[in-house]
């Protein structure tokens, strides 16, 4: 805590202002309003409404993902897009199109995903591959398998999941409002189970962990089948919503993945962990590129700006969280 | 149509030893390809193995053998146009890795008295003939075709593919040749689908809230679905989305045009361009005077033929068609 600050600010304000999400929110909100000024306030409800449709799909695998970082230094699922990939195609051709199905292909979505997380955990438990080697040689594996498998081609959801996928209340997408009460419920196992303070205390110091009477093993077990089953439930829902899973529909998640989790304000050294700031961290990333495209810039400044910005957000977002 | 294709491609084979002023019976000719690995590049390699198959049990060709390197890498390529030196082809096909790097290759071969045809990927070596894809005519075609079915004009929506790639500035750029050649067509938004449907998607469904009512999107393949899932998620009208022969698009097409008469056109280049060099190759090797620049014929689908299209087209993959003597000997005319 900072001695120096000045005694006038109301505690309220100061504590608002030293959460680590609140940087990912603001950045998420300059973005929307710089957006509808330039198109004078032309679609403001509809960025929001795609922005949180499509965040979804962000958030749910950086939730596996942020309690896979929080494992501590060296934990990162770099399998994610190949189980989504994987679990998408696989559920949606055994589906085949059948309403009746669908229940039984959510079933097989989180087995392809919890069986990539156990076949992950036992590359790095009894091989003892480092996760990032470990997770990405197994994502070549699954990859293969969901292009020998699917043949590259681009088999349809059932028509009711479709529907479900892209339904929307008063606006907002059913699907997002779904996430957000997951999300919620994700951030309740994270700070007030037994578990979610074990992931924490893992990350935070695993020797200290174990001897306070901890099953590391056992944690780091759990989480790794944890990301990678929400990922399967990810690539299920993802292939609901776009009418198909194609076998480079995971392709941008693990950039984005990772950058929700790291905007979101959750260490990337691990130990700490932030549920809130992923959704102000996956809005942000869609309504930044939104903007870009609104303003009608050409590509190669489009990705410069997209770079400085993200750069801007961690420097701002980290540099409070390193003073505190 | 398959079927219909093969007996005109028979029927030309059996015609030909009439009429020409070679005999090429005995000339064998090579393909060298320098990538495999994607369905375009698979439907390429089986249209060479099903025409050049036809025309060796036809007598008109001794060979017409394929060989792929595995690596995508110049200097393999390079090494293996050495090799069919001297193993005594009289012609190699090539699709190239690159415009330049292979020139000196090539040129040996020309020096060996071979026969280079260069398509796709084409080499620049003057000796070699080519026949070149002309993505910025395919670019200005869309904006001619809109023009004609939508003469008040209206607001377009551009869906670009991946940035900083030739084909990608060459499209846009006949795109927009198209558009200040037609005025009443206003671009309005542009956005990258990198050829992919889930990108264009997401793509065009962030840019769309900004953007007034839109009368027709143009793409470069491989993003018409994706806008189209874009538009019907926002709850909009589906404008015309000009599609690109992927099998998802002319699908979305079809049940589109069934349910509520939608009308579109759709354009591409077709993997069998390989036969078309095959027969390009054949009648320089007959003697026949062919001019070195020839240009590949899109393959383009309406609304009329486009349930042969489809069901001539693999679940995932792209419209293809295999040419024949005929449709080279056109192309050959028409470039000269």
């Amino acid at each position: 805590m900072n001695a120096a600050r000045p005694a006038a600010r109301p505690a309220i304000v100061t504590r608002v202002l030293e959460q680590p999400w609140l940087w990912a929110y603001l950045g998420a909100l300059l973005v929307w309003l710089a957006t509808i000024t330039f198109t004078q306030g032309q679609g403001a409800g509809e960025v929001i409404s795609a922005a949180l449709a499509f965040g979804t799909f962000s958030v749910i695998v950086g939730i596996g993902q942020m309690y896979v970082i929080t494992l501590g230094p060296g934990n990162v699922d770099l399998s994610i897009p190949a189980t989504m990939t994987f679990a998408g195609a696989v559920s949606m051709k055994i589906m085949g199109t059948q309403d009746a199905m669908i229940p039984l292909g959510f079933l097989i979505a989180i087995g392809c995903g919890a069986s990539v997380g156990v076949f992950n955990y036992g590359l790095i438990r009894l091989l003892r591959i480092p996760p990032i080697i470990a997770t990405l040689s197994s994502s070549f594996l699954f990859q293969s398998a969901a292009i020998a498998y699917g043949r590259g081609i681009k088999i349809k959801p059932p028509p009711i999941l479709a529907d479900f996928a892209t339904a929307r209340i008063a606006g907002l997408p059913i699907l997002a409002l779904v996430t957000i009460l997951f999300a919620a419920l994700m951030a309740v196992v994270l700070h007030r189970t037994v578990y979610g303070r074990s992931v924490v205390a893992v990350g935070q110091n695993p020797r200290a962990a174990h001897f306070s009477g901890i099953s590391v093993d056992f944690i780091r077990f759990v989480t790794y089948v944890l990301s990678a089953t929400l990922a399967g439930i990810c690539g299920y829902f993802l292939s609901g919503f776009s009418g198909g899973a194609s076998l480079n529909m995971g392709a941008e998640f693990l950039l984005a993945s990772i950058a929700v989790v790291v905007i979101g304000g959750t260490s990337v050294a691990g130990g700490y962990a932030n549920v809130s700031g992923l959704w102000g961290a996956a809005l942000f990333m869609f309504l930044l590129v939104t903007m870009l495209n609104t303003f009608g810039l050409g590509a190669g400044v489009r990705l410069v700006m997209t770079g400085v910005i993200i750069i801007a957000v961690i420097t701002v977002a980290g540099g409070k969280s390193a003073n505190s | 149509m398959k079927r219909l294709l093969a007996t005109t491609i028979l029927a030309a084979v059996v015609a030909i030893p009439a009429g020409v002023s070679a005999d090429t019976s005995e000339k064998r000719i090579a393909l060298s390809n320098n990538y495999a690995g994607n369905s375009w590049r698979q439907a390429m390699l089986k249209s060479w193995g099903k025409v050049g198959e036809e025309a060796v049990s036809a007598g008109v060709v001794a060979a017409a053998d394929a060989f792929t390197t595995a690596e995508n890498q110049v200097t393999e390529q390079a090494a293996q146009i050495q090799n069919l030196i001297l193993q005594g082809y009289d012609a190699i096909v090539i699709n190239a890795a690159s415009p330049d790097a292979l020139n000196g290759a090539v040129r040996e071969a020309c020096d060996a008295g071979v026969t280079v045809v260069s398509f796709d990927g084409i080499v620049t070596e003057p000796c070699a003939w080519r026949i070149a894809v002309n993505f910025k005519q395919m670019g200005k075609d869309e904006v001619l075709y809109l023009a004609e079915v939508m003469p008040e004009g209206g607001n377009l929506l551009e869906i670009r593919g991946l940035a900083g790639v030739f084909v990608d500035d060459e499209i846009s750029a006949g795109i927009h040749e198209g558009v200040a050649e037609n005025p009443q067509f206003n671009i309005v938004g542009s956005v990258h689908g990198d050829w992919a449907q889930d990108v264009a998607q997401k793509a065009v469904a962030g840019i769309l809230p900004s953007l007034p009512e839109i009368a027709a999107v143009v793409t470069q393949g491989g993003d018409g679905f994706g806008a189209a899932q874009a538009f019907k998620a926002a709850g909009r009208d589906v404008p015309v989305i000009i599609m690109g022969n992927r099998h998802d698009e002319l699908t979305y097409w079809k049940e589109q045009k069934d349910a509520a008469g939608y009308e579109t056109m759709s354009v591409s280049i077709a993997p069998g361009v390989s036969t078309l060099a095959f027969w390009v190759a054949q009648q320089i090797l007959d003697g026949q005077e062919v001019p070195k620049d020839l240009v590949v014929p899109f393959l383009r689908i309406d609304q009329d033929n486009l349930e042969d299209n489809l069901a001539n087209t693999e679940a995932g993959g792209v419209a293809n068609v295999e040419y024949s003597l005929e449709d080279a000997q056109g192309v050959i005319n028409s470039g000269s």
